[in-house]
């Protein structure tokens, strides 16, 4: 035992100011300390052996210790206000032919571009939010079961990381009040990213995008929202579409429907194929309420759906997963 | 949820096709995501007599029949009496047995749509077998070992099974999540009643579903009524029980019709009291559970002493399927005495549970509090088909009309007797809404036009009762069943889902003409991913929640990073602090996929805890753009440059103005972690620090397994896009004389800085009366020197004259000058 003691301190003294500090790995005292073990008595080989192991672990550790710290010495500063290095030649940018933009990023600019002609502001949603926001402010209440279909995320602190972009309806409408008592109307989308605690495969993710609106107005109806859903997708599509309806049921809106098109030709769409695209319907009275909004003056709808299922079906992808697996491979076919 | 359409038609009719019908449904009352057809799976099957049996010789379990199939299957070989030749194993066949009869040609129902197995006339020892006698399994009803199904014997030979057992049925497979808040239409006969209601149909209520509409039987002997008591009213609204005798449980199950019912639901057959239970929870929502009595009294000394009570912390319940459970005071349970017996609405306890030899029973009808059980539910694991529907809030007023007609088929499926009765707790009566409502309201949130006889109409088909208050108002009053009406939106709903919202003509709002454009942000995003691309960068999104590892991997704390505390992988446990090692996280494996070089960046959030929370009390988020170059070999400029190249690119096209300055240690940014600081730059733009450009620490570069040319920057997006959103665009007109450019050699020390050396020159040149512009050429050193050449050229634009040698050589002799004090440069 005393032997490793004694190499110990001189041999790490060593090390710790080598330039090849990987040399040490074969030092001749670890040879030495390690044919000693025939010498110990019977009773202390265990103990001997497990010292020698430590002793070699720490060595080891410090060895790659000292190599970081070589390797961080070679660090040679550089002029950052230089256009380049000493004796290097100028930068180029890569070549413009491989760039690509995000689909998800490109749809979401041309949703924004077909509502915000249509005469809606759109803002980014939050990507940590709380449970306000999330379920109380739209008519969830507490340990309410439609809770459970949300599959939500939280964090330590209580802190959600929103499971639709709804979490922003409460803030839009409370900005837009002022407006709305001086006679104009709420007109507002929010997009971007929302969580769900799923499991992954083609057709799931726990990260996806929705696009969220809300109208509200002293005269909001049903109709008004199927014709501005209509609009929306007849502008998106570039064409007249079916649309159609199916009763739903989501705590913030009454009542509520699933929305849907019939399948565009140019998406492959025959007659008959029905897509759904988003959950939709009158704002609940409670969810103006919580906003400060007076249900007896003011009316409102609102709408929310997915936005990669919108890009898949328009360009054919085939997995859910690509979006965010950040593969060249697939961020190409976008350039 | 399965729905059955022949279950429907016993409470409705329905004259409208399969397809008209699953389309009505569809579109006014709930998803159906399959229909299925079940006729097709018992096509062929017949159900027949056993005429003759006898055992086959040389067969220890064969037995030769001749059935009776009244003739009707053709292509069949037939004995003179026009009998058919069936071998059967099954030990329970005998002579007199009314059988189903899987005939030649016929697919076994329970391989139907899987491995489709088709009956055919073959040889058992030597001896002809047409077809089989099918058992329950293999009719695909329940499983059933004891043999062949035994049918009731007014069954006429020929008949066709599904015929008689109405199998030729429909099944429709429901979405139920958009049902949560409708607990009636989760029975045969509240979804019945909608079906009538979308096909503008008056439903008409059994008599004893309507409040005050039960009859008792007389009961037999002089039991008391079991004494039952609700602790807790805010845990259960009612709790009812009788009692019932002489049950007769070797009549081991209901009768056929109940019981095929049931298995086309997905229920299977346990013993009669239990399928008749059953059988009332499918048909009106609301589920029953039945009591071993005796068994109930032995656990309190023989009393029968009920309470609903919450359950107490470290009680324990050994459940039906023999686990025992640490109940939690969230639970309810049924309590005999002080002994727990049941946990309510979820599940019986093993000890109270009916069996083969119970004679009497205690049937329990109540509601329960639907957030306790919900609560029950996630902690226990117990999904059953009672819970789900108790999860949905069943009203107080259906629990006597249900247990009614369970005594009544219990009377009749196993001869029992009511001996009690009815026990009823039930603190407070349940309150019908009155929800008043106008004409012209419902059409204006609907835009519609409805007349105020359909108004009427569409609700009295459905069960509401209708006041006219005025010509134009009415008040709804909800039928107790309908606990999902409080506001005038619910009626509203009502009218415009059973007419058909599709009626509805879509219109669009009027506006006003006020442009609205994106946000400056938005439009400043799409103006940076637009540069980028141009640029040759490809655009990532990659997940906001990342593993501890990559975290560590970049040098940054844990305990600066939001915890998710309910992921279902390690690898989605994190808030990520910066966008920037997502992105480094990327180019090893594009490396290794073959793309020798590339750029990548990000327009995305993050989160880190140290920044604290906003006026709302919820995180700082803040906004980045990251972005990272790599290539597999080096280039002729080192990494630093490149990445900063793109930034100044960038910077360039959004108009703001961008130095760069050595970084700095700021142990606060989450940002800076993965930057070697002595080959990094903080971005700066007046006084503001946007972010840092750079390369990696080596550690970074090692773990990440990045390449030695492996740059990136991160900067505040939205402090970007505020700079650009405020530049001025600056324009110079063009000259119409000629520039000239001169090229200086300047020999500074090793250690001069290019901006002081740029700085000198452009002092100068901004004093004179004629526009420049300053380009670096060239850096050179040789090996080991002390000294650097740096080589700029200067473009001199005169908006005045042309510009004669003279003029052009005065103004480089103060740029020389100007270097040789300010950075001691000498002139090459």
């Amino acid at each position: 035992m005393s032997s490793i003691d004694s190499i110990k301190d001189a041999l790490f003294a060593r090390v710790a100011v080598s330039d090849s500090p990987r040399e040490f790995l074969r030092a001749p005292e670890l040879r030495t300390l390690a044919s000693e073990i025939k010498n110990i008595p019977n009773d202390q080989k265990a103990a001997y052996g497990k010292s020698l192991n430590e002793f070699k672990q720490e060595l080891t550790s410090r060895i790659e210790a000292r190599e970081a710290e070589l390797a961080d010495a070679a660090v040679i500063s550089i002029d950052v206000t230089a256009p380049w290095g000493v004796n290097e030649s100028r930068p180029e940018l890569l070549s413009t032919t491989i760039g690509s933009e995000h689909p998800i990023s490109t749809e979401l600019d041309r949703i924004v571009d077909i509502f915000t002609r249509m005469g809606f502001d759109a803002h980014e949603s939050r990507q940590l939010d709380d449970d306000w926001n999330m379920f109380g402010a739209l008519n969830f209440p507490e340990g309410h079961p439609a809770r459970d279909g949300y599959d939500t995320f939280r964090t330590e602190e209580g802190f959600i990381p929103p499971a639709h972009t709804s979490t922003m309806q409460n803030r839009v409408l409370k900005s837009g009040r002022k407006k709305l008592e001086a006679g104009g109307q709420i007109a507002s989308i929010s997009y971007g990213r929302v969580f769900r605690n799923e499991d992954v495969d083609a057709t799931h993710e726990h990260t996806f995008y929705q696009c969220e609106g809300v109208f509200v107005s002293k005269d909001a109806s049903l109709a008004q929202m199927l014709g501005t859903l209509r609009a929306f997708f007849e502008e998106y599509y570039g064409q007249k579409l079916a649309i159609k309806t199916q009763p739903g049921y989501f705590p913030f809106v009454e009542p509520g429907l699933e929305f849907m098109i019939e399948k565009p030709a140019s998406i492959g769409g025959k007659p008959g194929d029905w897509l759904e695209m988003l959950g939709c319907g009158m704002i609940h009275p409670n969810v103006l309420r919580a906003a400060d909004i007076d249900p007896e003056k003011y009316r409102g709808f609102a709408w929310g759906g997915g936005v990669e299922r919108m890009i898949m079906l328009k360009y054919g992808i085939e997995d859910l997963r690509h979006f965010e697996s950040g593969k060249l491979a697939f961020l190409r076919k976008f350039a | 949820m399965i729905i059955s359409v022949n279950w429907l038609k016993k409470y409705t009719d329905i004259d409208i096709s399969i397809d008209e019908l699953t389309e009505l449904i569809g579109s006014r009352l709930v998803e159906i995501e399959e229909v299925i057809d079940l006729g097709k799976k018992y096509e062929g099957v017949v159900i027949a007599k056993v005429v003759e049996c006898a055992p086959l010789e040389g067969s220890d379990h064969l037995n030769v029949t001749k059935i009776d199939d009244g003739g009707v299957v053709e292509g069949v070989e037939r004995d003179e009496n026009s009998y058919v030749q069936v071998v059967c194993g099954a030990p329970n066949v005998r002579a007199g047995l009314t059988v189903a009869w899987l005939p030649p040609k016929s697919v076994v129902p329970e391989t139907y749509g899987k491995d489709e197995f088709t009956l055919d006339a073959r040889k058992l020892r030597g001896v002809m077998s047409n077809g089989m006698l099918a058992s329950a399994k293999e009719l695909d009803l329940w499983d059933d070992h004891e043999g062949i199904m035994e049918l009731e014997d007014e069954r006429k030979a020929g008949e066709s099974f599904a015929a008689a057992y109405e199998l030729d049925d429909y099944l429709l497979d429901i979405e139920n999540k958009s049902l949560t808040h409708r607990p009636d239409t989760f029975g045969i006969i509240g979804f019945a009643r909608e079906v009538a209601g979308i096909m503008g149909k008056q439903f008409t209520t059994l008599p004893r579903m309507l409040p005050g509409g039960v009859r008792w039987p007389e009961k037999v002997g002089d039991l008391l009524t079991p004494k039952v008591t609700i602790d807790n009213p805010e845990l259960s609204s009612r709790y009812q029980a009788v009692v019932l005798a002489n049950v007769d449980s070797k009549i081991p199950l209901a009768p056929l019709e109940i019981q095929t019912y049931l298995a086309r639901v997905g229920v299977r057959p346990h013993s009669a009291v239990v399928d008749v239970t059953n059988y009332m929870m499918m048909i009106s929502g609301q589920p029953l559970h039945a009591f071993d009595y005796d068994k109930l009294k032995a656990v309190n000394d023989g009393e029968i002493d009920i309470h609903v009570r919450a359950g107490r912390e470290g009680e324990k319940l050994v459940l039906l399927d023999e686990r025992e459970i640490e109940l939690s005071t969230n639970d309810i349970v049924i309590a005999n005495g002080d002994t727990p017996v049941a946990l309510a609405g979820a599940m019986g306890g093993r000890d109270t549970e009916i069996d083969e030899n119970t004679t009497t029973v205690l049937l329990e009808s109540a509601s329960f509090n639907l957030y306790n059980l919900r609560n029950t539910q996630m902690r226990h694991g117990i999904f059953s088909e009672a819970i789900t529907r108790f999860t949905k809030g069943q009203p107080a007023e259906l629990t006597t009309p249900v247990l009614a007609g369970a005594v009544d088929l219990l009377r009749i499926a196993a001869s029992a007797e009511l001996v009690s009765d009815v026990a009823d707790a039930y603190p407070v009566q349940q309150k019908s809404a009155d929800v008043c409502v106008t004409q012209s309201t419902i059409n204006d949130v609907l835009g519609s036009d409805f007349g105020m006889e359909e108004i009427t109409n569409t609700l009295l088909n459905v069960g509401f009762d209708v006041d006219v208050e005025s010509p134009y108002t009415i008040v709804a009053k909800a039928p107790y069943w309908r606990t999902d009406i409080h506001i005038p939106e619910d009626i509203i709903e009502e009218i415009g889902r059973l007419n058909g919202f599709d009626n509805i003509k879509p219109v669009l709002a009027a506006r006003d003409f006020t442009a609205v454009s994106p946000s400056d942000f938005d439009k400043t995003r799409t103006l940076m991913r637009r540069t980028l691309t141009r640029a040759g960068a490809n655009e990532v999104l990659t997940y906001s929640f990342v593993h501890g590892d990559l975290l560590k991997k970049a040098g940054q704390d844990l305990e600066n990073s939001y915890r998710i505390v309910n992921s279902i992988s390690p690898d989605l446990q994190y808030y990520r602090q910066s966008v920037l090692p997502s992105l480094l996280n990327l180019v090893h494996a594009n490396i290794k996929s073959g793309y020798d070089e590339f750029a990548l960046y990000e327009l995305n959030k993050a989160h880190v805890k140290s920044d604290g929370l906003d006026d709302a009390g919820l995180p700082i988020e803040r906004d980045f753009l990251a972005f990272v170059v790599a290539s597999k070999k080096p280039h002729g400029a080192s990494a630093f440059y490149e990445a900063k190249n793109y930034l100044e690119y960038l910077a360039q096209q959004l108009g703001v103005d961008m130095q760069f300055k050595p970084a700095f240690e700021n142990p606060k940014s989450a940002n800076a972690r993965p930057f070697e600081l002595r080959r990094s730059a903080a971005v700066i733009a007046g006084e503001e620090v946007l972010g840092i450009v750079g390369e990696f620490k080596r550690s970074v570069m090692s773990s990440f397994k990045l390449p030695e040319h492996t740059a990136g920057f991160v900067v505040s997006s939205s402090m970007l896009a505020k700079l650009s959103n405020d530049a001025q665009s600056v324009y110079t007109p063009l000259s119409r004389y000629p520039s000239v450019e001169r090229d200086i050699c300047f020999q500074v020390n090793a250690d001069v800085d290019y901006e002081k050396l740029q700085a000198a020159a452009q002092g100068i040149l901004d004093g004179l009366d004629v526009a420049t512009e300053i380009k670096p050429v060239d850096i050179y050193a040789p090996d080991t020197s002390e000294y650097k050449n740096v080589t700029l050229r200067i473009k001199f634009t005169s908006y005045t004259k042309t510009l004669v040698s003279e003029e052009v050589a005065e103004f480089v002799r103060a740029v020389e000058e100007s270097a040789k004090t300010s950075v001691n440069a000498k002139i090459v």
